[in-house]
C-alpha cells in the first residue's frame, strides 16, 4: 500500500512537471517485469511506431502485480497490462476500468505437477498441498478444474507462496502449483531438469479467456490517443508475426538482460498465443466468463460487458 | 577460612616494592602498619593513588607481586575484611533487610531467625529501626549510607576498609554519621580513605597523608584519646589548617 | 485514566483519517474510509479472526523463542570468549541483513507452515534483547563487583544475585524493541508464503481488490501491536518495579 502511495505521489509529480509536448506521453503498466509476453509492445515501441503516431510511450514495470489497474484507475498512469478475470473482480469492485484490447488472447494460467511426480490426474490431488501466488482468482480456477473430477477446494490444502511458484515444487514443498504461466513456470523447470506436466483450465471446465489485456480509465476510454495506441499495437503484433528473427533480436537489444536460454523458450512458446487482432472484442466471450466467476462467487452480479470492454471506434 | 569476628585483633603490615597502575608508577617501597584495633587514615590529594592503595589491602587489585599484605597473627587476610565505599553500593532491587543480609545471601549460608534478628538489631542502631522493609530508592542519601554502616556490621569482620564514604553527604548528615561509625565500630580495626583533613582529625588514631609522585606516607599523626573528637576542639582546628597545608603542597608538587 | 488519553488519540487518528478521505477525494481502492473498514471488520470478523490468531500465535512464539535464545547468547558472550568472537559477528549480520531478504530462503527451508514466521519473528527479536541484555551485563557497577568479591562470594552467586537482576534494566529496553518489531517478522513471513494469518489475508484481499478487507486486516494488526506492546511494558514494569522512574521533565 505504501508503494502504491509512493507511486501515486510520483506519477503526480510527473504529471505536474510534464507541459503540453508535440508528442502525447503515454505511460504503460505492466504486469510484471519485462518479458516474452510484453513481446508486441517491445517491438512496435523499437520499431518506432508509437513514436509514427505521436505518441510518448513509456512502459513501466511495477514493484506490485497489484498496482498498475489501481493507478489506472486512480487516473496515474493512462493504460495498464491487467488480466481479463481479474478486471471482472475489479470492476465488480468499483474500480472504473475498461478494457481497450488484447495483448494474449488465451490462457496462461496453468496447474502445474511434476511430469515424474505421484500426479497423473487432477483427481490424484485429492489431501495434497497446492501452491498459489497472489491472484485472488487461482483457487476459483482451481475450485472448477477440481469439480470436474468430483474433488473441491475441501479437499486439498491451498499455500500461499507468493511469486516461488517453480521453486516450492521443484523443492518438492507442494504438490501441484495453479497460476504458473504455461510458456514461463513449465521452461523453468526443463531448465532446471525437473520438467512440469499442465493442466490446462481452458481444457478442465473453465471457459476460455483473454490473459492478458490493455486496460484503460474508463472516463478516458475513448480518447483518441488509445485508439492511436492500439493501432500501433497492432503494427507492432503484424511485424513480430511476419519477422518473429528480428523481432527477437530487437527485444534483447533493448534488454540485453533477457538474452538468455529461459527467455528464448517463453518466446517460442508465447508466440502462437498472441491477439492477432489487438483492439478487436468478441463480447459473447466475455460474457461466458462473467457467468463462469459469477458461479464461482467470485463477483456478486452480472453486468453488460459493454461496461467495462469495449472495441473502440 | 578464618574465623570471623572482631575480637580478633591483629596488626598488617603493607609492603610494596613498586606499583604501577594505569601506565603510572604510583608506589615505590612503600612501606606502611595499619594498627589493629585503631583507626587509621589516610589523606591525600586526588589522584595520588589512595584508593588503590585501600583496594590492594581489599584484596581486590590483580597482578600485584610486587606488593604484599600481611597480618602479625600470620593468618590471611582476604576473607576478613569488609568495604565500605563513597556509594552505598545497596542493590537497588532488595530492600534494606535483604541489603544488609546481602553477604550470607552470596555466600549461600542460611538465614537463620538468629540473623534477621540481628540484621533489625543493627537497623535500628543505626536510626533505620522503621524503614527495613522499604526499597533503597525510597531513602535518602544519609539514611542508605547507614544502610551500609548496618550491613558492614553484619558482616561482623575484624577490619573495616572504607573510601571516603561521607564525601557525598550533607555536612550536617557527614558528621552524624562520622559519629555513629565511630561509635559502632569502637572495636574495629578502620582503614579510612578521605580526602577531609577534619574528618581525619575527628576519626583517625593514625593519620597518614600520602602525597608524591611515586606517592610516599610521611610519618603519622597519632592521637590516642577517644573518637570521634569534640569539632569544638582548638588543637584540632589548628592541625587542620596544618593538614591543608601540607595537602596543598602535595596537589602543586603533582601538578608540576 | 491511563485508558483514556490513548482512547482520545485512536479517537482523533480515526477522525483525521476520515477527513483526509474526504478531503482529497481518494478513491476507496486506494485509501478506504474508517466507515468502509468498520463495516468491512464487521462483515469479516469471524475470518479476519482467525488469521488474527495465528498471526498472534506466531508473533508470541517468536518473542519467547527470542528471548529464550538472546539471553542464552547474551550470558554466552559474557562468560566465553570463544563464544563472543563467534556470536558478535551473527548478532550483528542478523541485524544487518534485511528479513525481506532472508525470509524466502527460510520459508523454502521451514516450510510454509507457522514454522518459517516464528522463526522469522525469532530472528528479528535476537539482535535486540542479546545486545541489551549483553551490555546490561558487561555494565554491572564496579563497586558491587568490589563489595561481592569482599564478601567472599562465588562468580556463580555474583552472576545470579548481582549481574543479573543489575542488567534487567537494560534487557527491558530491549525487549521493548523486540515486542515491537516482532509482528514485522511474522508478516514477512505470511508474505513469502503461507497459508494463514493477516499477512497471508492482507494480501488475498489486495489481490482481489478488497481493499477494505486488507485495510481491516491491517487494523487488526496495529491493534494486536500495540497491546501486546503494552502488556509487555506492564509486565516488566512490574519486574522492575524497584527501578524508580525519574522524567527529565521533573527535574
Amino acid at each position: 500500500m505504501l508503494r502504491t502511495l509512493t507511486l501515486a505521489l510520483l506519477f503526480a509529480l510527473c504529471g505536474a512537471i510534464s507541459s503540453a509536448n508535440a508528442q502525447d506521453k503515454i505511460t504503460v503498466m505492466l504486469d510484471w517485469f519485462v518479458n516474452p509476453d510484453h513481446a508486441p509492445l517491445i517491438v512496435a515501441q523499437e520499431k518506432g511506431y508509437f513514436k509514427a503516431a505521436g505518441l510518448d510511450v513509456k512502459l513501466v514495470a511495477p514493484a506490485d502485480p497489484n498496482d498498475p489497474p489501481k493507478l489506472v484507475a486512480a487516473g496515474k498512469a493512462e493504460l495498464a497490462v491487467s488480466y481479463q478475470p481479474q478486471l471482472h473482480v475489479q470492476v465488480a469492485e468499483g474500480l472504473p476500468l475498461i478494457r481497450i484490447g488484447t495483448l494474449v488472447s488465451t490462457p496462461l494460467n496453468s496447474l502445474v505437477v511434476l511430469k515424474d511426480g505421484p500426479i497423473k490426474k487432477i483427481s490424484d490431488l485429492k489431501g495434497k498441498k497446492v501452491g498459489f501466488s497472489v491472484g485472488g482468482f487461482e483457487d476459483a480456477l482451481l475450485s472448477a478444474m477440481l469439480s470436474k473430477h468430483g474433488l473441491s477446494l475441501e479437499d486439498i490444502e491451498l499455500i500461499n507462496v507468493n511469486f516461488s511458484l517453480s521453486p516450492s515444487i521443484v523443492a518438492g514443498k507442494v504438490d501441484a502449483v495453479i497460476g504458473a504461466f504455461r510458456n514461463f513456470e513449465l521452461n523453468q523447470m526443463d531448465i532446471v531438469n525437473k520438467p512440469g506436466r499442465a493442466f490446462y483450465p481452458e481444457e478442465e471446465g473453465v471457459p476460455p479467456y483473454d490473459e492478458l489485456i490493455i486496460v484503460a480509465n474508463k472516463a478516458k476510454a475513448t480518447a483518441p490517443t488509445n485508439r492511436k495506441f492500439m493501432d500501433a499495437l497492432e503494427q507492432g503484433m503484424q511485424y513480430l508475426v511476419n519477422h518473429p528473427h528480428e523481432s527477437w533480436g530487437l527485444f534483447i537489444g533493448a534488454h540485453k538482460n533477457l538474452n538468455d536460454e529461459l527467455n528464448k523458450r517463453a518466446w517460442r512458446d508465447t508466440l502462437p498465443r498472441f491477439a492477432l487482432r489487438p483492439a478487436a472484442l468478441d463480447t459473447k466471450r466475455y460474457a461466458r466468463f462473467a457467468e463462469f466467476l459469477l458461479k464461482q462467487r467470485l463477483i456478486k452480479d452480472i453486468r453488460p460487458v459493454s461496461e467495462y470492454a469495449i472495441e473502440l471506434p | 577460612m578464618t574465623e570471623n569476628n572482631t575480637s580478633q585483633r591483629f596488626d598488617i603490615t603493607v609492603n610494596i616494592d613498586h606499583l604501577v597502575f594505569d601506565g603510572r608508577s604510583l608506589f615505590r617501597d612503600l612501606r606502611f602498619g595499619i594498627a589493629g584495633g585503631a583507626w587509621t587514615c589516610l589523606l591525600g590529594a586526588s589522584g595520588v593513588g589512595k584508593t588503590t592503595l585501600l583496594r590492594l589491602v581489599a584484596g581486590l587489585l590483580e597482578d600485584v607481586s610486587s606488593a604484599t599484605v600481611s597480618c602479625s597473627d600470620g593468618e590471611e587476610l582476604p576473607g576478613r575484611v569488609t568495604y565500605m565505599a563513597q556509594q552505598d553500593l545497596l542493590l537497588p532491587w532488595l530492600s534494606v533487610l535483604d541489603n544488609v543480609l546481602i553477604g550470607r545471601r552470596l555466600r549461600y549460608e542460611t538465614i537463620s531467625v538468629t540473623d534477621i534478628d540481628r540484621a533489625q538489631d543493627l537497623l535500628a542502631k543505626v536510626g533505620l529501626g522503621g524503614d527495613t522493609a522499604r526499597l533503597p530508592a525510597t531513602l535518602s542519601g544519609g539514611m542508605r549510607q547507614r544502610a551500609a554502616l548496618a550491613r558492614t556490621l553484619m558482616e561482623d569482620r575484624p577490619v573495616v576498609l572504607m573510601d571516603e564514604p561521607f564525601s557525598a553527604l550533607d555536612a550536617i548528615t557527614r558528621v552524624q554519621l562520622q559519629d555513629l561509625a565511630a561509635e559502632l565500630l569502637a572495636d574495629h580495626t578502620v582503614l579510612l580513605v578521605t580526602h577531609d583533613p577534619l574528618e581525619a582529625l575527628r576519626l583517625g588514631h593514625h593519620i597518614h597523608v600520602l602525597s608524591g609522585r611515586p606517592a610516599v606516607l610521611d610519618k603519622p599523626l597519632v592521637m590516642t584519646d577517644a573518637i570521634p573528637r569534640d569539632l569544638q576542639d582548638t588543637t584540632l582546628l589548628a592541625r587542620q589548617a596544618e593538614l591543608l597545608d601540607r595537602l596543598r603542597q602535595s596537589a602543586a608538587e603533582m601538578a608540576a | 485514566m491511563t485508558v483514556f488519553r490513548p482512547l482520545l488519540v485512536f479517537v482523533i487518528l480515526i477522525a483525521a483519517w476520515q477527513i483526509l478521505v474526504m478531503l482529497t477525494g481518494v478513491q476507496p481502492f486506494i485509501l478506504p474510509s474508517p466507515a468502509k473498514v468498520a463495516t468491512a471488520l464487521l462483515d469479516r470478523g469471524d475470518v479476519i479472526a482467525g488469521h488474527a490468531w495465528i498471526t498472534l500465535g506466531e508473533i508470541l512464539l517468536g518473542l519467547i523463542l527470542g528471548t529464550i535464545l538472546g539471553t542464552a547468547s547474551a550470558l554466552a558472550m559474557g562468560y566465553f570468549r570463544t563464544a563472543r568472537q563467534w556470536l558478535l559477528p551473527v548478532m550483528v549480520v542478523s541485524q544487518a541483513i534485511p528479513v525481506f531478504a532472508l525470509a524466502p530462503i527460510l520459508v523454502l527451508w521451514l516450510g510454509y507452515g507457522i514454522g518459517s514466521k516464528v522463526a522469522m519473528a525469532t530472528l528479528i527479536i535476537y539482535f535486540p534483547v542479546t545486545a541489551a541484555f549483553f551490555d546490561g551485563l558487561r555494565r554491572t557497577e564496579l563497586g558491587y563487583l568490589d563489595m561481592a568479591r569482599t564478601m567472599g562470594a562465588s562468580r556463580w552467586a555474583i552472576l545470579r544475585q548481582i549481574r543479573i537482576p543489575a542488567a534487567l534494566p537494560s534487557f527491558a529496553s530491549g525487549l521493548r524493541v523486540a515486542t515491537a518489531v516482532a509482528p514485522i517478522g511474522a508478516i514477512v513471513g505470511e508474505w513469502v508464503g503461507s497459508s494463514g494469518g493477516l499477512g497471508f489475508l492482507m494480501l488475498h484481499a489486495n489481490g482481489r481488490m478488497q481493499i477494505d478487507v486488507m485495510f481491516a486486516s491491517l487494523f487488526v494488526l496495529a491493534v494486536i501491536a500495540v497491546v501486546l506492546y503494552f502488556a509487555v511494558d506492564a509486565l516488566l514494569k512490574r519486574l522492575l518495579h524497584w527501578q524508580p522512574d525519574t522524567q527529565p521533565s521533573n527535574d
